[in-house]
């Protein structure tokens, strides 16, 4: 829904959000790469951006195959295309009583289903009801202020913090660089900086 | 090229990342797995692109340059709605709050 209300509020017209939102399915990204899209930017930086964002998707992927390898593979990517955060979770919270039961791609599928259904009916919702509230509401922020409520979650251990810090910092000294070179270069040091922290932790313990 | 057809491209491109990361390894191959270091990297780039996405947009004010204090409105409206965040762990009261104080700072402003 706010990412609906988000995109409702940019200059996005309506059933440009409309395909956006159906084809990306990926609130977080979507919310990521909107600022993007609207400034114009190069289509791989958004693209690159919105990866960098998904790429969470990859540890889902394979903490599902054990629990799915016996299946067929048009089986398995249905699998995939439905995975979202919240399926993720609530799959993995009954994993192991699941396991071994033959019908556990059929309880992925209604799971994941379900969340996929309610998280378009929610989007759509915002879309059409924030084109609703007049423009004076300050809801162009609504966007904004999503992904910093996304990003505080996140911000677990001192890796998390640390890729948070150096990467804003970084893309805020390099802001001048053309072609938003400056956000990528942003996000690989965040990225390398989190790995390093992580490694002396593990390392001292 | 157009600015819809880029559009439209840069929309295709990033549903392909979502469909390319949720399903990579549930097609692969059994023998590839996924190495520490690199499960490491995948769980912190997340993190990154959203700051490296909204510090910028947050305080980076008309002029180009670095505005932190009490006059930039929306630098001081998500760190309110950061530290509501923070604490109540629901996003409709963060989102609520942030937008309320964004709301008050202008008026009063």
């Amino acid at each position: 829904m706010v990412t609906g209300i988000a995109m409702a509020n940019s200059p996005l017209q309506l059933h440009q959000a409309m395909g956006y939102s159906l084809l990306v399915y990926a609130g977080t990204a979507q919310l990521a790469a909107l600022p993007l899209l609207v400034a114009g930017a190069p289509i791989w930086v958004s693209v690159m951006t919105a990866l960098m964002v998904n790429l969470r998707f990859i540890i889902y992927s394979a903490g599902l195959r054990p629990s799915f390898r016996s299946q067929s593979l048009g089986m398995r990517y249905r699998i995939g295309y439905l995975i979202s955060d919240m399926a993720f979770i609530m799959y993995m919270r009954e994993e192991a009583r699941w396991r071994h039961e033959p019908l556990r791609a059929y309880y992925f599928l209604g799971l994941a289903f379900a969340n996929y259904v309610i998280w378009h009916i929610a989007s759509l919702i915002g879309l059409v009801g924030g084109a609703l509230i007049p423009e004076t509401w300050g809801l162009a922020f609504a966007g904004t202020l999503a992904l910093v409520t996304i990003l505080v979650p996140m911000l677990v251990s001192p890796a998390a913090i640390t890729a948070c810090v150096v990467a804003g910092v970084t893309a805020v000294c390099l802001r001048g660089l053309p072609y938003k070179l400056g956000l990528i270069a942003a996000i690989v040091s965040g990225v390398l900086a989190a790995v390093l922290v992580e490694k002396r932790a593990v390392t001292h313990v | 090229m157009s600015d819809t057809l880029s559009l439209w491209l840069a929309i295709a491109g990033i549903a392909l990342t979502g469909v390319v990361t949720r399903c990579s390894f549930l097609l692969l191959s059994e023998r590839l797995r996924l190495s520490v270091t690199l499960e490491r990297a995948l769980r912190y780039a997340p993190a990154a692109a959203l700051s490296a996405i909204v510090l910028p947009i947050l305080v980076i004010d008309h002029q180009g340059g670095v505005a932190l204090g009490w006059s930039n409105h929306e630098w001081v409206a998500s760190a309110v709605a950061a530290l509501v965040m923070w604490r109540q762990r629901s996003m409709a009261w963060s989102m609520g709050v942030g937008l309320a104080v964004l709301t008050a700072l202008r008026l009063l402003g």
